[in-house]
């Protein structure tokens, strides 16, 4: 293996043996000592002014220890309370007011976890309603606001102009415009149009957050189930008005995510009970509290597509709206790297977007695997497609003839590079057949094919360091913040570091993030590691190969241009001397390490606050595409996948066994939401917020046939030109099997999920329309 | 009430003490010290918690301990890491994150007891009560035929 080098290769995940065993520990695995444990007394109110809140009951509870509200934490910390990534608008308790059925509003603290939950039903509030804001409809058109003013974060110095903005829902509006889209319009020959919904879902990893805080001798520490761990430790510092070197925050392997347990979740809250009460605390959210601390957003898109006589596209034009919820979170980032991409990645003419983030009284939405790019995508895929069915065109062909190439600069002024959609694209409708005959069936079963494309920008600017230690004994430990989800990254930064360093990957130790050690790393998200903390890596361990080679030259007496290291060792001419001999010699210590440290950090072009655009917006793009074979029981509106192929431009495969992962495991995610997975709310009250009621996909929605594609189109500056994956696979799925549902019965449907119910009653409509 | 009972868990005699609602999920966790066994829903409808009790799957979150007074309790901790349900799992790559695979694994080995050479339909429908939201599905499926295979050579 070592004669090809480690990148490349199908390594299997280093603690893959722990893992199936259950040998490797979470977070909720920890002993905690004597703790104290904490639940949590809800709002039972969408919208209301908080009176009093009766604690005594709870406090005269046995094993009870405090029980501490909103009031009391802003007492201690001001309007440091208020937390978020885009907006510091959310209080670990409700302060004042709350804004969402299920919000946090006093804290039992006790001695052990069931009394704690006990003790919140012995709590009561006096609220004075307000009016509520269910959905979009009412938090554009009404007249009650959710917020009284916005508040940006210092995180982002773009939304400062927000500040004081009072008597609105919209946080944040995003806007592109590349020339006259309308004009273009109405001059063009064919425009399809559409009124699309994806409704909000959740991420449901399957460890449930947890989160143990402590103080220790004037420091706060912390032991969490985080992606972001180096953002944790600067919202607490900011919240407990700390230096940095005060507050440590630490995480084990994460039981899943998918953009479930980052920015502000249980963290604030223990960090402020810890402080404020001298106890150790220990957090866990059981399913149905997990389901309210955050969501992916329900977006509605508006939207057209307009080609010309010739058919080439000269318009597009959507307004989107993405339901944030309570709290923005990161909803206004979402809302902008949605919106940039809402056109699709088509050389159109023209394109007008705009994408507005909208509070109401419901839970927060916030980053979920794909950040608010499927959402635009159900719209763009959806639209070409029936665009093609218009113009008599083959939906495949006709995406071909449009989609971006090298070098072509999409609508928002960026262009591409390592971003080949027509070879994904080429390679799954060849994977499902799409050039063969179709046996499209005649009863009450019939076949249909549908393909999608798929672009989103990664995560920019953005900074990753990493420091490594090479041990005397010709070992390392590498020292980074990216947190290990599942994802495999511990795995693949060792591959890179010993690609580099001509060694055994299975030699280097990936230590987990600890924030007392490991380096800054913006956050495990976005898709960003493999490129970002990856080139980090492969940077440490290239000035650490400098220093072996300077070593070497010293030993040799030679010239450091005449050194060469080799898995043998460090090699001059004929001679050769291992590594552990060579460092052992330059200590004279056994044992010994020499320390490397690199940094890898992202520039952009912020984007024109009137147009949108701007020339480097994004340091690369994800470019994935996905093709579906299925049959449509005319009868039940029942779905099955015959076959579903996915690809991804992954740049290179570092691990083409971990990539080809990521992209089934993100379609399996996908055909959830294409097919049955849907948050329900009813009056701003979730009414399917446990695994009883909220379907997920099983082994028995696998399609017959599942077959990832590895796209390899290298990277200028990726790391061996490799490129991140996570969320590629996601982005087109349910418009593949809405183009295919519309191909196999000639219906084409703007909400998800596709439900069976939706299915037979748009071909119902169908029927009558037609008769 | 308080009460003490037997578990054997793993093959080790584990004495505890349990009230009438104490749940087998929390015993192992908290008593028994076996963090293979995990909540993911409190109301089995994931299969993080499974485990074997005489051979039999059970949803330890959902069991009463006190009904489990002498059972033989196995965990995945238990199962070597030779045997073939597992070493399957691990050579078919079938785990991502891996918090719901001690699931898998056991719902497997209880598969592989009762029919030791299942079709892939067999296979669907006895996992189909267990999530793995990583979507490893593809490989699980892989891992339980190549065990079969092992276990019980054609």
């Amino acid at each position: 293996m070592l004669e090809q080098g480690w990148v490349g290769g199908r390594r299997a995940r280093f603690d893959t043996a722990g893992r199936v065993r259950g040998l490797v520990s979470h977070v909720g695995d920890q002993p905690v000592g004597a703790a104290a444990h904490v639940a949590v007394h809800r709002s039972t109110q969408p919208h209301a002014l908080i009176g009093a809140v009766h604690t005594e009951d709870a406090l005269a509870m046995p094993g009870v220890y405090a029980v501490l509200t909103g009031a009391d934490l802003y007492k201690q910390f001001g309007d440091r309370l208020l937390t978020g990534p885009a907006f510091a608008d959310q209080p670990a308790l409700a302060h004042e007011k709350v804004r969402y059925v299920g919000e946090p509003v006093a804290a039992v603290l006790a001695a052990d976890l069931a009394t704690a939950r006990a003790a919140t039903d012995a709590v009561w509030v006096d609220y004075d309603e307000l009016p509520p804001v269910y959905d979009l409809a009412d938090a554009l058109e009404g007249s009650a606001f959710v917020h009284d003013e916005l508040k940006p974060s210092s995180v982002f110095g773009d939304l400062r102009h927000l500040r004081g903005v009072r008597d609105t829902n919209v946080n944040y509006t995003y806007t592109l415009r590349h020339g006259d889209a309308q004009a273009a319009r109405e001059a063009g020959a064919h425009t399809v149009t559409g009124e699309f919904w994806a409704p909000p879902t959740h991420h449901v990893p399957i460890e449930l957050p947890c989160t143990i805080a402590w103080v220790d001798a004037g420091r706060l520490e912390m032991l969490t189930t985080t992606q972001t761990p180096s953002y944790v430790r600067q919202t607490i510092a900011d919240l407990l008005d700390l230096p940095l070197s005060r507050v440590r925050v630490t995480t084990r392997p994460l039981g899943g995510s998918f953009g479930a347990k980052m920015y502000d979740r249980l963290e604030p809250l223990a960090a402020a009970l810890a402080w404020t009460t001298g106890r150790k605390v220990r957090l866990v959210a059981s399913r149905e509290e997990a389901f309210l601390l955050t969501t992916r957003h329900g977006a509605a898109v508006t939207s057209s597509l307009t080609a010309d006589a010739e058919g080439n596209l000269v318009s597009s034009i959507a307004d989107v709206r993405y339901d944030t919820g309570a709290y923005a979170d990161v909803g206004p980032r979402i809302t902008a790297k949605s919106g940039m991409v809402t056109p699709g990645p088509y050389r159109i003419d023209t394109a007008h977007v705009r994408s507005r983030c909208v509070y109401t009284n419901k839970p927060s939405a916030g980053p979920f695997r794909g950040f608010g790019v499927p959402q635009v995508t159900w719209s763009h895929e959806s639209l070409i497609d029936e665009l093609a069915h218009r113009l008599g065109e083959d939906p495949y062909a006709f995406r071909r003839r449009h989609l971006l190439r090298e070098g072509d600069e999409a609508p928002m002024g960026t262009r591409m590079h390592s971003a080949d959609f027509v070879t994904c694209l080429d390679s799954v409708a060849n994977a499902i057949g799409w050039f063969e005959p179709l046996e499209r069936g005649s009863g009450r079963i019939r076949r249909g094919r549908g393909v999608a494309v798929g672009v989103k920008a990664v995560l920019t600017p953005t900074i990753a360091n990493a420091v490594l230690q090479f041990n005397q004994d010709a070992s390392a430990t590498l020292l980074i913040s990216t947190v290990d989800m599942g994802q495999g990254s511990d795995t693949i930064m060792a591959q890179i570091a010993a690609d580099v360093l001509a060694m055994n990957s299975e030699r280097i130790h990936v230590v987990r993030a600890d924030t007392d050690a490991t380096p800054y790393d913006t956050i495990t998200a976005g898709s960003r590691s493999t490129y970002h903390t990856g080139n980090a890596v492969r940077r440490v361990a290239q000035a650490m190969r400098d220093k072996l080679i300077a070593l070497g030259a010293q030993h040799f007496e030679v010239a450091e241009a005449d050194v060469e290291l080799t898995p043998e060792g460090l090699r001059s001419g004929e001679r050769t001397v291992p590594v552990a001999e060579l460092v052992h010699g330059h200590f004279g210590a056994r044992g010994a390490t020499l320390t490397a440290e690199a940094n890898f950090t992202t520039s952009w072009a912020p984007y024109d606050k009137e147009t949108g655009r701007s020339e480097k917006v994004t340091e690369h793009w994800f470019a994935g595409a996905i093709g579906v074979q299925l049959t449509v029981d005319t009868a039940t509106g029942r779905v099955h996948l015959e076959h579903l192929a996915v690809a991804g431009d992954v740049g290179r495969a570092i691990n083409p066994a971990l990539v080809e992962q990521q992209l089934t495991g993100a379609a399996i995610m996908g055909i959830g939401h294409a097919l049955f997975d849907q948050l329900v709310l009813d009056q701003g009250q979730l009414v399917n917020g446990t695994l009883l009621d909220y379907q997920l996909p099983s082994i028995r929605d696998l399609p017959d046939k599942l077959t990832p594609i590895v796209v390899e189109s290298p990277h200028d500056d990726g790391p061996f030109g490799a490129k991140g994956v996570g969320e590629t696979g996601i982005l087109g799925i349910a418009p593949a099997i809405a183009n295919a549902v519309r191909d196999a019965v000639g219906v084409r449907l703007t909400t998800l999920p596709l439900t069976p119910e939706s299915i037979v009653t748009a071909l119902e409509n169908k029927q009558e329309e037609e008769s | 009430m308080t009460v003490r009972i037997t578990l054997k868990v793993n093959g080790v005699d584990h004495r505890v003490a349990v009230e009438d609602d104490t749940l087998l999920l929390d015993v192992l966790r908290e008593q028994v010290g076996t963090t293979s066994v995990r909540e993911g829903c409190g109301v089995g409808a994931c299969g993080a918690c499974t485990v074997l009790s005489g051979g039999s799957s059970v949803s330890s979150c959902l069991a009463l301990a006190r009904r489990y007074d002498g059972a033989e309790i196995t965990t995945a901790e238990g199962l070597d890491e030779n045997d073939a349900v597992v070493s399957s799992f691990v050579e078919c790559g079938a785990a991502q994150c891996g918090y719901c695979i001690p699931g898998f694994v056991l719902m497997s080995t209880e598969l592989l007891t009762d029919n030791p050479r299942p079709t892939e339909q067999e296979i669907t429908d006895h996992l189909e009560g267990n999530i793995c939201r990583c979507g490893t599905y593809p490989e699980i499926r892989r891992a339980v035929a190549t065990a079969a295979q092992r276990r019980s050579p054609a």
